[in-house]
């Protein structure tokens, strides 16, 4: 092999650097190796001087490789790599070594033993990029289609979205009709709109919208491909009809949540005292507009209990997020049909943190709702009263704000069921190759960063599949959705990077083991050849086929074994 | 044992004037805020939650009501408009009908038209009274002397007559208060020595009301203080010097002055505060029920009467000045049979009583075991 | 005797090698003995890595991931957790101490507990003394 022009920068990043870690010293020692054609130290290697002085190196003295000793590559690795590219070299023939957050910042003590195990660093890294290789990225056709997975408020706005931007659209929806949960509401907090004419509107629009193609009590059978170039095969519940295959760019999983099923609760005695009822339950009362206890009388007394199913170590530990303001929109309602009934909200805390939510707290207060609190992981219990009692059931629980245990008569209970993941969540996450977190939420691909994006790219989850959530929140994340896959339409080939696994054919013996491995089907066997083959564009490059593989057949770029035993040869020479 | 909630009360305390107790919310500023609440008396906030869950024995058992002196910082700091102050006072005037026995005060409370007509007939009884003894027994031409239309020495008994009634039903009403927040519970009954030892309290909170003065607005107190002991001078030179007081043509400076005094301490005092209530210019004095007016228009009344009659006796005119007594006497007598047991001035012996029953239970609590004390120094044990 | 162990630190890029970062932003000490080498998930860890390591004369050698359930990559951890008894078995047919090689998870915010994970390797290898079998290892392994 000709002999490598390696150029090695340490940064003294002001002072961070340089006051535990002799930056002169590892200059002087890396310079005497032979590959090593110029080493030098500087004040902030990142600045615009110190990319100039990578980029002039490179271009005069001709240098093929180049390694820089500063902060962690966390931080600059992007920057350097630029640098060399500016400078005419593949971005890849570069490696950083962490001497400043591994070694300077927490050494700061020990000069001697700082700097020699910088100086180790540093050899490694020189070892390291000796094995490096020019890596190009790839690029894919994105398809414009996009499929959309559920026909609720978020899946419906992100079709819409999309469709009206001028791709096509195939809405998919497990029921015989679209809205989804919404549609089972009368009214919405904190502005009382009506539930009905915000599903019109978009249920009007998606039928004249020409784009869109809506498929009811259809299903996701299978999903296979990549970003811009998946396939997926849609079933009909009626048997006769065939399959449909769509070819999508990307997919957009909108498929809402379901409610706690609050006969889990024995102490409610849901589904045992006939006047206690759950939040959709009493939605479809105030839909037919009147409110009336089983045997047909208006309640005198009525309670909502919050939290039902949620904040409780025993079901979820979550907030379901929308019954607080929804428990308060009952109140307002009872009071509004019934003014003479008396109206007991009991809760743990009230979480009124949108627009318009204190103000409708207050509201709620001012029409004389009775505010009772209850501890996190107790529970009210409730049983019905005796004969000579003027109310039909009694609630019995230790009040917070008092401190007394207290009694509270009822004739009507509603029970704010709280948001969970629907039962075939599961099959989906795993029909598209996303995770969920612990309570069957769909997980996305950064918490606070990516909150519509997963880890497995042209997956996008959007509404109450992803955590509980309002409409607002579930509209907005439909939009982003759309917004994120109209960008990657727009433009046009997407760029897949060039750090994936590649399978040696030649070294291959098809034994399978890597196919079941991989987290993100990215392995696929080839039936003719009887060799497998990574999708690239679908590999993440976390490197766990590499180790598995018992024949060594799996090369991980820029994370090969020979890298990675240079480093360690470099590291404790 | 379960405490039943009844959401009803509150509805019942709107004729006492509780407005907007549905709004608060338990964020506790105003307790926070009020240079009286402690750790055994949370109040405003305590109060207001017994009201809202309509814990009548609950409420019945607190002196927190009796502790506040309605400086109004609490009402100016609630966030929600809850008119924790207010509040407070609806709650003493629904306590004064509780604690009274006869039922008269809950029905002035209720309805202020029985209130007027109480006193109407009262002090149309009052009027037949003396015009009576006065026209069977003198002339109502002469003020002083042996034919005095209404003389001193009579009036002297009458008044002895109706303050030992007073009393006495002031009295039985205190003992029903100290039964139903000290005595009937063990936990804050306390110990005999108790009673001896915090008795100074009683006249202290009567004369000085100190604790007020620590309120942040000092003003309300000084003006308060300075009308409750212009009426006690009042009071004593009419129990005690009437005959003194009365008989004239002439002025007797030693006495006259305390009179004159303790006039002009009352005329203004009292217009400050019917002024204020009408501008609205202070916190508490916002709200105005009806029993608040009452009191304050009877006191004006008696005050101008009773100066009145004093200038027209002592500038000679003897029948204008016995008439202007006779009214006089026609309105005391109600203001202070009506408005002393069964009204708002019966927190004269109720105010003082709770800052004297108040350290009662601060004794009794300190007796209590470590870990109870902390648990029901927040909550009364049924 | 003193002697400085020296010991090489596989760490995963998305959980623990950033735990490491954030030691260092928060100037959290510790000894110097440990050398981080980068893989993008603990799952690309081959056990001759580990054993390499000890035969290019490594004291110690510490393999950190994200916490199970948390890997970036969804279940890379959980290969790693696979891999490693066997690989604890064979270490000990060759004469390796318990103490010399570990495995345990630091998540991205746990900066003061990557310190205390180097600090008490650190003390349990130094009072190991230099491991001896390098020389052997080196024969065996070395082929590639």
């Amino acid at each position: 092999m000709a002999q490598l022009k390696i150029g090695v920068y340490v940064c003294n990043c002001g002072t961070n650097i340089a006051h535990t870690v002799d930056a002169d010293s590892i200059v002087e020692t890396v310079w005497k190796i032979p590959d090593v054609t110029i080493a030098r130290s500087y004040r902030y290697m990142c600045s615009n001087p110190g990319q100039e002085m990578i980029i002039n190196d490179i271009q005069g003295l001709e240098l093929d490789r180049v390694v820089v000793a500063a902060c962690s590559p966390r931080m600059h690795e992007r920057t350097f790599r630029n640098a060399c590219k500016s400078g005419g070299i593949n971005p890849y023939l570069f490696e950083m070594a962490n001497i400043r957050e591994q070694c300077s910042w927490v050494h700061s003590a020990d000069r001697l033993s700082a700097t020699a195990k910088a100086l180790a660093l540093t050899k490694a890294a020189i070892s390291r990029v000796r094995c490096h290789e020019p890596l190009d990225p790839l690029t894919a056709e994105m398809c414009p289609s996009t499929l959309v997975l559920g026909a609720g408020i978020a899946g419906m706005t992100a079709a819409l979205e999309l469709a009206l931007a001028g791709h096509p659209v195939c809405l998919v929806e497990k029921t015989d009709r679209l809205g989804g949960n919404l549609a089972r509401l009368d009214l919405t907090a904190p502005y009382l709109y009506s539930a009905r004419d915000v599903l019109q509107e978009r249920m009007v629009r998606i039928r004249q919208t020409e784009n869109i193609s809506v498929l009811l009590n259809s299903q996701l059978k299978s999903l296979t491909g990549f970003i811009g170039n998946f396939t997926a095969t849609i079933a009909n519940g009626n048997p006769s009809a065939d399959e449909k295959v769509l070819h999508v760019g990307n997919v957009v999983v909108a498929t809402g949540y379901k409610e706690f099923d609050a006969a889990r609760i024995t102490h409610y005695g849901y589904g045992k005292l006939p006047d206690v009822i759950t939040s959709f339950e009493f939605e479809r009362m105030l839909r037919t507009g009147r409110i009336l206890t089983k045997a047909g009388k208006e309640p005198r007394y009525a309670a909502i209990i919050h939290c039902v199913g949620s904040r409780n170590k025993e079901f979820h530990g979550y907030c379901s997020r929308v019954c607080c303001m929804t428990a308060l929109k009952y109140a307002q309602e009872i009071k509004g049909a019934i003014p003479e009934c008396y109206v007991s909200d009991l809760y743990i805390d009230m979480h009124a943190f949108g627009k318009g939510c204190e103000d409708f707290y207050k509201k709620s207060s001012e029409v004389k709702t009775l505010f009772l609190m209850y501890g996190k992981n107790e529970r009210p219990v409730i049983r019905k009263a005796e004969p000579g009692d003027d109310c039909e059931m009694l609630i019995e629980i230790d009040e917070k704000l008092s401190g007394e245990r207290i009694e509270i008569p009822a004739d009507l209970v509603i029970l704010m069921v709280g948001m969970e993941a629907r039962e075939d969540s599961g099959e989906v996450a795993r029909l598209v190759n996303i995770s969920q977190d612990k309570d069957g939420w769909f997980m996305e691909s950064h918490p606070k960063l990516d909150p519509v994006a997963t880890t497995t790219e042209g997956i996008y989850i959007a509404g109450t599949c992803v955590a509980p959530k309002d409409i607002p929140d579930s509209v907005a994340q439909a939009r982003a959705a759309a917004g994120r896959i109209l960008g990657r339409i727009a433009k046009g080939k997407i760029e897949i990077d060039g750090v994936f696994a590649e399978v040696n054919e030649d070294r291959c013996s098809g034994c399978r083991m890597c196919n079941e491995l991989c987290p993100y089907s990215a392995i696929e066997f080839d039936e003719t050849k009887k060799r497998s083959h990574v999708i690239a564009a679908a590999c993440k490059a976390c490197g766990c086929c590499v180790a598995a593989c018992p024949s060594g057949a799996i090369k991980g770029r820029h994370f090969t074994d020979q890298q990675i035993y240079a480093q360690i040869e470099g590291v404790l020479a | 044992m379960a405490i039943r909630v009844n959401p009803k009360l509150i509805g019942e305390l709107k004729r006492y004037g509780a407005e907007d107790v549905h709004n608060c919310y338990h964020c506790g500023n105003c307790s926070a805020v009020c240079t009286h609440a402690d750790d055994v008396f949370v109040f405003p906030r305590r109060p207001m939650r017994f009201l809202q869950m309509g814990l009548e024995k609950r409420i019945e058992g607190i002196l927190d009501p009796w502790l506040c002196y309605y400086c109004g910082q609490c009402s100016s700091q609630c966030p929600r408009g809850a008119e924790p102050g207010e509040t407070m006072m609806s709650l003493r005037r629904w306590l004064t009908s509780r604690y009274d026995f006869t039922g008269i005060s809950k029905l002035f409370y209720q309805s202020w038209k029985a209130e007027i007509a109480a006193i109407l007939i009262v002090a149309l009884l009052t009027a037949s009274g003396f015009l009576w003894y006065g026209v069977s027994h003198g002339d109502i031409q002469t003020y002083d002397g042996p034919s005095a239309f209404l003389p001193s020495s009579m009036v002297h008994i009458f008044d002895w007559a109706m303050a030992s009634v007073l009393v006495l039903l002031l009295g039985i009403n205190s003992i029903r208060m100290w039964w139903l927040t000290t005595g009937s519970n063990e936990k804050t009954r306390g110990p005999w020595w108790a009673y001896l030892k915090c008795l100074y309290l009683l006249p202290l909170h009567f004369f000085t009301q100190k604790r007020y003065g620590k309120c942040e607005t000092r003003r309300s107190w000084l003006i308060h203080l300075a009308l409750m002991l212009s009426y006690v001078t009042m009071l004593v030179l009419i129990m005690f010097f009437l005959r003194l007081l009365q008989d004239g043509p002439g002025i007797r400076w030693a006495v006259h002055s305390f009179g004159y005094l303790a006039s002009a301490g009352l005329l203004f005092t009292i217009g400050y505060a019917v002024y204020g209530r009408i501008r609205k210019t202070e916190v508490h004095l916002n709200h105005s029920h009806e029993s608040d007016w009452i009191f304050l228009w009877m006191l004006l009344l008696v005050t101008a009467t009773g100066v009145l009659q004093h200038v027209l006796h002592r500038t000679g005119t003897g029948m204008a000045a016995n008439v202007a007594y006779l009214i006089h006497l026609a309105l005391v007598v109600p203001m202070l049979t009506l408005e002393v047991p069964f009204s708002k001035w019966s927190h004269l012996a109720y105010r003082p009583l709770a800052m004297y029953l108040g350290d009662i239970h601060r004794i009794a609590l300190a007796r209590r075991p470590q870990a109870a004390r902390a648990m029901e120094s927040l909550k009364m044990a049924s | 005797m003193s002697y400085e162990p020296k010991i090489v630190g596989f760490l995963c890029n998305w959980c623990s090698y950033t735990g490491a970062d954030l030691a260092g932003t928060s100037r959290i000490q510790y000894p110097p003995s440990i050398r981080i080498i980068r893989v993008m998930c603990s799952a690309r860890i081959d056990p001759t890595f580990v054993i390499d390591a000890l035969a290019q004369g490594a004291d110690g050698v510490l393999i950190c991931g994200c916490h199970p359930g948390d890997c970036h990559y969804s279940e890379g951890n959980y290969k790693a957790m696979r891999r490693f008894p066997l690989l604890k078995k064979l270490l000990r047919s060759y004469g390796v101490e318990e103490e010399r090689v570990r495995q345990t998870w630091v998540s991205a915010s746990e900066g003061q507990r990557f310190a205390d994970v180097v600090t008490d390797m650190t003390e349990r290898v130094r009072a190991l003394g230099p491991s001896r079998i390098h020389r052997n290892l080196l024969a065996d392994v070395r082929e590639r």
